[in-house]
C-alpha cells in the first residue's frame, strides 16, 4: 500500500474536486430558476424589438422575497409564481398564471401564505405547497381558500363568503363552547379551538368531522349534530379561519370591509336622519336619500361626504371627516337602502324593550353561547346520550319548574352538578353540569334562569 | 531574478526537500509541522493497528470548525428568528443545505469517531504507562465532545432541538445537591427559552471548541513525548529492547554516557545531523525502519484528512440534514427521546432516575478515568490482557444496547415496542 | 514505485488538490453573497398614472421618492435623499427647488445642486409601466434628468 500512496492521493483529490463541482453544480441550479426561464420566455415570445427582447431573456435569475412583518412571515412564491399580477398572463399555464379578484390584496402588502397556505420560506414547489413533513400549513385545497378573509375579516359579514358569516352563527348558537373553549370561553371537554386554522387538521377531516364525529375521532364523545352538507362546510370555513388573533390587528384598528351593514352603522351612528329622509321618513333640511346612488355616481357622492361645501357652497352639511373605508361603506348602504331602514332606524332609536323582555333575550344569547344547548338542546330538550347517568341522558329544561324553584336552578348554574349514577358500580358519565360561577356574572346566570322559565312548559299532571 | 530567489528564500528558508537535511528542516522549521518528529518508525503507520482514528477525529474536528463558522454567518440565536434562519439556510442561501449537512453529519461522526478511537487506545494498552495522563485527557476531550453535539442539537430549534434539550437537562438536574442549579445555569433560567439558547450558542461556538483546542494540544504535544503514536510493540522482532522510554537525561547517570537503546525513542535534530544519539546508542537496524516523516507520514496523514472529508462531502450531497417544525413548548412530541449518544442514558433514567441518571453514568466517567492507573498489568500484549479486553467489550455492548433500545424500542410513554410492530399514531 | 512516477503522481495529486481547494474558495465567496435582502424592495409599484397630480409632485415617504408628472412631458421620479449626508430634501412649490434641511443644500427641479455642500445632483430613478398597468419604480436603475415615461 505503501508504493501507492501518491495515486491513492491523487485519487482521493480527483474525488474531492468531483465532489466540490458537484456541491457547486447542486447549489446553482435550482427548480425555481428553470420557472423564471420559461417565464422569460412566455414574456420575451412576440417581443418585436430584439433589443428589449434579449434583455428580457437575460435577466438574472433572483429569489423574489415579500416581507412581511406585520404578518410575521416572508414570501418568496412569487420567485415561481411570476405573473400574479400580470394580466397578459391570464391564459398562462400554471405556475405563471394571473391572479384575479385581488383587489386591494396584492401581494406586495399581503404576500400569499396569508390567504393560501403553505411554506413562503421555501423556494421549491413540495416544500413551498407545504405538502411535507413537520409543515403545518399546506395549501389549502381550492374549495377552501375563501376561508382565509376570516383571519383578517374577524368580524361582519364578508362579500363572497357567505359561509364565514353562517359558521359563526352555528357556532355560538349551536353550544359548541360548551364542550369547546374559543379565545379563553367555553369548556374542557374538548380541545380549544382558538387556533384550529393553525392544526393539522384538514380541511376535509374538519368536514368530516363536523358530519359524523365518532367516524373520524374514534371514542369522542362529540354528539353528532346533524348539520347538513353545507352546514358543515360553513363551520369547516370558520375553523379555518381561527389562527392568531393579532393577524388582523396589524392592518387595521376600523372594519376593513366597506360593507352595507357597516354603512348603516355609521349611518346610524352619525345620525344622518337629523337633516336627511329616505323615502320620506326623516326629516326634511336636506335631500331626500333615496336612490341616490342612480342619481350621482360614487366618485361625485364621495367627494360630497369630504367636502358638502365643495358642490353646495353654504351647505349646513358638516364636514364628516370620515377615512376612505367609512364613506365607501355609507355610500354602499345608500345604495340599497329604502322607507323600511329608515323607519327602522327612527323605531329602533325611540324604542326601548322591557326589562324582563331584555333580560330573555340576554338569556337567550347567552344559553346559545356558552353552549348549554350543546347538551341541552336548542330547543331545550335534552336527549345527548350520557351512559350511566340516571335517565342514560342529558336532561330536558322544559319541565324544570316543576321540580325546582329558580334559587335552586341558580344554584345549580353556579356550583355545576355531577350526574347520579345509574349503577353505582359503574363509571363515571362523561358528561356533567359544570360550575359556571367563574364564567358568569350572577346577573347573566339571572338572566338564563329567567330565559328558561319564558320556555317552562305546563306539566301535564293536574294537582 | 535572483531578487525572486531572495524573496522566497527568505520565505522558505529550508533546504531542498530532494536532500535529507530538507526533509527533515521541513519538520522542524515549521512551526505547523514541527509536532512531527523528523523521521518517524514504520510501526506508527500500522492502519490496521491505529485505523488512524485519532486523525480522523482531529480532522472531523476541522470541517465542523469551518463549516461551523461559515453558518455563523447566517445563524441567529435568538428563538424569534433561529428557525426562520435554518429554514433560509434551507431554502436560499447558495450551498446551505450542503454546508449545514456536512456540518450535522461530521458532527455525528466525530461522535462515534471518538467512542471508536477510545476503544482502539484500549484495545492496545496505549494507555499504559507513561501514557496515563493522556488517556485521562482524552476522556475529557471524550465529554467536552459530546457537550458540543449537544449545545449544538438545540441550535436549530426545532421541535427536536427543544425536547431533546428539554430532557437531557432533566436528566442533568437530577444530580443530588448541584443538579438543579447546574441547570439553572445551563439554561439561564428554569426552561427552555431565549437565555438557553444564547448560552448553549456561545458554549458551543466558543468556550467548548477554545477548550477542545487547547486540550488537543495537550493532548498530541503527550503523544509526542510519549514517543508517538501506538505501535503494536509486542509483534517486533525480539532483539528490539522493550524498555520504557526516558525522557532526557536521568539524575543517576551523567550526560554523554551511553544508556541502553530504547525502542520508544523518537529521533531529535542532533541525532539526524550528526548521525549519532546524544543520550543513547542506537542499534542500526532501527535506523533503517525509521523513514523521513516527509513525505511518508505527511502522505498518510494527508490521505486519512482527504477521505474524511470526500467522506463527509459525498454524505451532504445526497442526504440532507432534516429539520422538524418550529419547536411549540406546548407541544412535547411522544416519544420525546434526547440526541442518540444520550438516548442510552435516557433508557437508564426511564428505570431510575438517581441510579440511572446520576450514579451509573457517574461511575462510568469515573471508571474510564481511572482505569490507567486501577491496571497495574503492564503488558500490552492481548493475549495478557484477557480480563480487560472482556471487562471493556462488556462495557461498550450494554452502553451499545441501552442506545439502540432507547432509539429503536421505544415507542409513545417510553413503551417497550419493537420496531417491526407498526403503531398506529392516535389523531393529534 | 520509482522517484519520476512517485512525483508525477504527488504532483498530478497536489495540483487537482489545488484546483478543489480553488473552486471551495469561489464557492466560499458565493456562500457568503446575499440571495435575498432582508430590506424594503428596490423595485416596487407605487399606483397607477391616474392617481398621480399634474403640477406639484407626490412625496412617498415610505420610498423617500418624489413623483412628477407634467402635463406633456410624462413620468418622473427623482430621489428625496440629499448627496450630502442622506437627509430627507423637501421640494417647495414657491420657489421650485429641493431643499435639505440638515446643511442648506438646495436643489433645482432637475435635481442639480444650486446651493450647499451637495457633491452631487439628485438621483432619478427608472420608472415603467408594469403589465397591470401601474408605474414600476426600480431605484437599482440611476437614470439622466431629462428621461421620461411617456403615458
Amino acid at each position: 500500500m505503501g508504493r501507492r500512496l501518491p495515486q491513492i492521493f491523487f485519487a482521493l483529490s480527483l474525488f474531492a474536486l468531483v465532489l466540490i463541482i458537484a456541491a457547486v453544480w447542486q447549489a446553482s441550479t435550482p427548480s425555481w430558476k428553470k420557472y423564471q426561464h420559461e417565464y422569460l420566455q412566455m414574456e420575451a415570445q412576440g417581443e418585436p424589438n430584439a433589443v428589449t427582447k434579449a434583455a428580457v431573456l437575460n435577466t438574472p435569475p433572483q429569489i423574489q422575497q415579500i416581507l412581511l412583518p406585520g404578518l410575521q412571515r416572508v414570501d418568496r412564491c412569487t420567485t415561481c409564481h411570476q405573473g400574479v399580477e400580470d394580466p397578459t398572463m391570464k391564459n398562462a399555464p400554471e405556475p405563471f398564471h394571473y391572479h384575479q379578484g385581488l383587489g386591494p390584496h396584492v401581494p406586495s402588502k399581503f404576500g400569499c401564505t396569508i390567504c393560501h397556505g403553505g411554506q413562503g420560506l421555501a423556494t421549491d414547489v413540495k416544500d413551498a405547497h407545504g405538502n411535507v413533513p413537520f409543515w403545518q400549513t399546506p395549501l389549502l385545497p381550492a374549495d377552501y381558500v375563501r376561508a382565509s378573509c376570516g383571519r383578517c375579516h374577524k368580524e361582519g359579514d364578508i362579500p363572497g363568503v357567505p359561509e364565514l358569516t353562517e359558521g359563526r352563527r352555528l357556532f355560538e348558537t349551536e353550544g359548541c363552547r360548551g364542550c369547546h373553549k374559543l379565545n379563553g370561553i367555553g369548556g374542557s371537554i374538548g380541545p380549544d379551538l382558538s387556533e384550529e386554522g393553525a392544526s393539522l387538521r384538514s380541511p376535509q377531516w374538519l368536514e368530516q368531522h363536523f358530519l359524523n364525529p365518532s367516524a373520524v375521532s374514534p371514542g369522542s364523545a362529540m354528539p353528532n349534530f346533524h348539520f347538513t352538507r353545507g352546514q358543515a362546510r360553513a363551520l369547516t370555513y370558520y375553523m379555518l379561519s381561527l389562527t392568531n388573533a393579532d393577524m388582523g390587528a396589524y392592518y387595521a384598528s376600523e372594519p376593513l370591509i366597506p360593507s352595507p351593514s357597516y354603512g348603516r352603522e355609521l349611518f346610524v351612528q352619525k345620525d344622518c336622519l337629523v337633516c336627511h329622509s329616505i323615502g320620506g321618513v326623516g326629516a326634511k333640511v336636506g335631500p331626500d336619500l333615496l336612490g341616490v346612488t342612480k342619481r350621482h355616481s360614487t366618485n361625485w357622492l364621495d367627494e360630497q361626504l369630504v367636502n358638502p361645501q365643495l358642490v353646495y357652497p353654504g351647505s349646513s352639511m358638516p364636514a364628516f371627516d370620515m377615512p376612505a373605508t367609512e364613506r365607501k361603506a355609507v355610500i354602499a348602504f345608500l345604495a340599497t337602502a329604502t322607507a323600511t331602514d329608515a323607519q327602522a332606524i327612527v323605531a329602533g332609536k325611540g324604542q326601548a324593550p322591557t326589562p324582563e323582555d331584555a333580560a330573555i333575550a340576554a338569556g337567550k344569547l347567552d344559553f346559545g353561547r356558552f353552549g348549554c344547548a350543546g347538551c341541552h338542546g336548542t330547543d331545550l330538550q335534552g336527549g345527548v346520550p350520557n351512559p350511566n347517568a340516571q335517565g342514560g341522558e342529558v336532561p330536558s329544561l322544559l319541565h324544570l319548574a316543576s321540580d325546582y324553584s329558580k334559587d335552586d336552578v341558580l344554584e345549580i348554574i353556579r356550583n355545576g352538578r355531577v350526574p347520579p349514577l345509574a349503577n353505582t358500580k359503574g363509571p363515571q358519565p362523561p358528561l356533567y353540569m359544570p360550575a359556571w360561577k367563574n364564567l358568569l356574572s350572577d346577573e347573566d346566570i339571572h338572566q338564563i334562569v329567567e330565559f328558561l322559565w319564558s320556555k317552562q312548559q305546563k306539566s301535564q299532571d293536574n294537582w | 531574478m535572483n531578487l525572486i530567489r531572495e524573496i522566497w528564500q527568505s520565505i522558505v528558508r529550508r533546504d531542498p526537500l530532494s536532500t535529507d537535511k530538507g526533509k527533515s528542516e521541513l519538520v522542524f522549521l515549521n512551526v505547523w509541522l514541527h509536532i512531527h518528529p523528523a523521521k518517524v518508525k514504520k510501526e506508527h503507520f500500522k492502519f490496521n493497528h491505529t485505523f488512524y482514528l485519532g486523525f480522523i477525529t482531529f480532522f472531523l474536528f476541522l470541517v465542523l470548525v469551518t463549516t461551523g463558522i461559515a453558518l455563523m454567518c447566517y445563524y441567529r440565536p435568538y428563538p424569534s428568528v433561529a428557525y426562520q434562519d435554518m429554514k433560509d439556510l434551507q431554502f436560499v442561501v447558495f450551498m446551505g443545505p450542503f454546508l449545514r449537512s456536512m456540518h450535522r453529519w461530521a458532527a455525528h461522526a466525530m461522535v462515534i469517531c471518538v467512542f471508536l478511537h477510545m476503544c482502539r487506545v484500549f484495545y492496545t494498552g496505549s494507555y499504559k504507562k507513561p501514557r496515563q495522563f493522556n488517556w485521562v485527557v482524552g476522556v475529557i476531550l471524550l465529554l467536552l465532545t459530546l457537550g458540543l453535539s449537544f449545545t449544538g442539537y438545540l441550535l436549530p430549534w426545532d421541535q427536536l432541538a427543544f425536547w431533546a434539550i428539554t430532557v437531557g437537562t432533566n436528566i442533568g438536574g437530577y444530580a443530588p445537591f448541584v443538579g438543579n442549579y447546574i441547570r439553572e445555569l445551563l439554561l439561564g433560567g428554569h426552561t427552555v427559552g431565549q437565555e438557553a439558547l444564547i448560552r448553549f450558542y456561545v458554549l458551543h461556538v466558543a468556550v467548548l471548541p477554545s477548550l477542545v483546542i487547547l486540550l488537543t494540544i495537550v493532548h498530541f504535544w503527550r503523544i509526542r513525548k510519549d514517543g508517538g503514536l501506538s505501535r503494536p510493540i509486542w509483534k517486533l522482532k525480539p532483539n528490539k529492547p522493550e524498555e520504557l522510554v526516558t525522557i532526557g537525561a536521568t539524575p543517576q547517570t551523567a550526560p554523554l554516557q551511553a544508556v541502553a537503546a530504547s525502542s520508544d525513542k523518537t529521533y531529535g535534530l542532533m541525532e539526524v545531523v550528526t548521525g549519532k544519539p546524544i543520550f543513547e546508542t542506537v542499534a542500526p537496524e532501527e535506523e533503517e525502519d525509521a523513514v523521513f516523516s516527509y513525505p511518508f507520514a505527511f502522505f498518510r496523514e494527508a490521505i486519512a484528512l482527504m477521505a474524511t472529508v470526500t467522506v463527509v462531502m459525498a454524505t451532504s450531497l445526497f442526504w440532507h440534514a432534516p429539520l422538524e417544525e418550529l419547536a411549540n413548548p406546548a407541544k412535547t412530541p411522544n416519544p420525546a427521546k434526547a440526541p442518540w449518544y444520550f438516548l442510552g442514558l435516557q433508557e437508564l433514567v426511564s428505570h431510575s432516575a438517581l441510579i440511572g441518571g446520576v450514579v451509573a453514568p457517574s461511575l462510568m466517567v469515573l471508571a474510564l478515568l481511572v482505569i490507567p492507573y486501577f491496571d497495574r498489568n503492564p503488558s500490552r500484549r492481548p493475549s495478557d490482557r484477557k480480563w480487560a479486553i472482556w471487562l471493556f467489550t462488556i462495557f461498550v455492548v450494554i452502553n451499545l444496547v441501552l442506545i439502540v433500545i432507547g432509539t429503536f424500542f421505544r415507542g409513545p410513554g417510553w413503551a417497550f415496542v419493537p420496531p417491526w410492530v407498526h403503531v398506529v399514531a392516535g389523531a393529534e | 514505485m520509482n522517484r519520476r512516477s512517485f512525483l508525477s503522481w504527488g504532483t498530478a495529486g497536489m495540483a487537482t488538490l489545488g484546483s478543489a481547494m480553488a473552486v471551495s474558495f469561489g464557492a466560499v465567496v458565493r456562500f457568503m453573497t446575499p440571495s435575498v435582502f432582508y430590506e424594503p424592495p428596490q423595485t416596487f409599484k407605487i399606483g397607477k398614472p391616474l392617481d398621480f397630480a399634474y403640477g406639484a409632485p407626490t412625496f412617498l415617504a415610505d420610498e423617500k421618492i418624489y413623483v412628477f408628472r407634467d402635463r406633456d412631458k410624462g413620468f418622473s421620479v427623482a430621489s428625496a435623499v440629499c448627496t450630502h449626508l442622506g437627509c430627507t430634501v423637501k421640494f417647495f412649490t414657491n420657489d421650485d427647488q429641493f431643499h435639505c434641511p440638515c446643511h442648506g443644500s438646495i436643489f433645482a427641479e432637475s435635481g442639480k445642486v444650486v446651493h450647499g455642500p451637495a457633491p452631487r445632483p439628485l438621483n432619478w430613478f427608472e420608472v415603467t409601466l408594469a403589465r397591470d398597468g401601474q408605474l414600476l419604480v426600480d431605484k437599482d436603475k440611476i437614470v439622466p434628468a431629462s428621461y421620461r415615461l411617456m403615458v
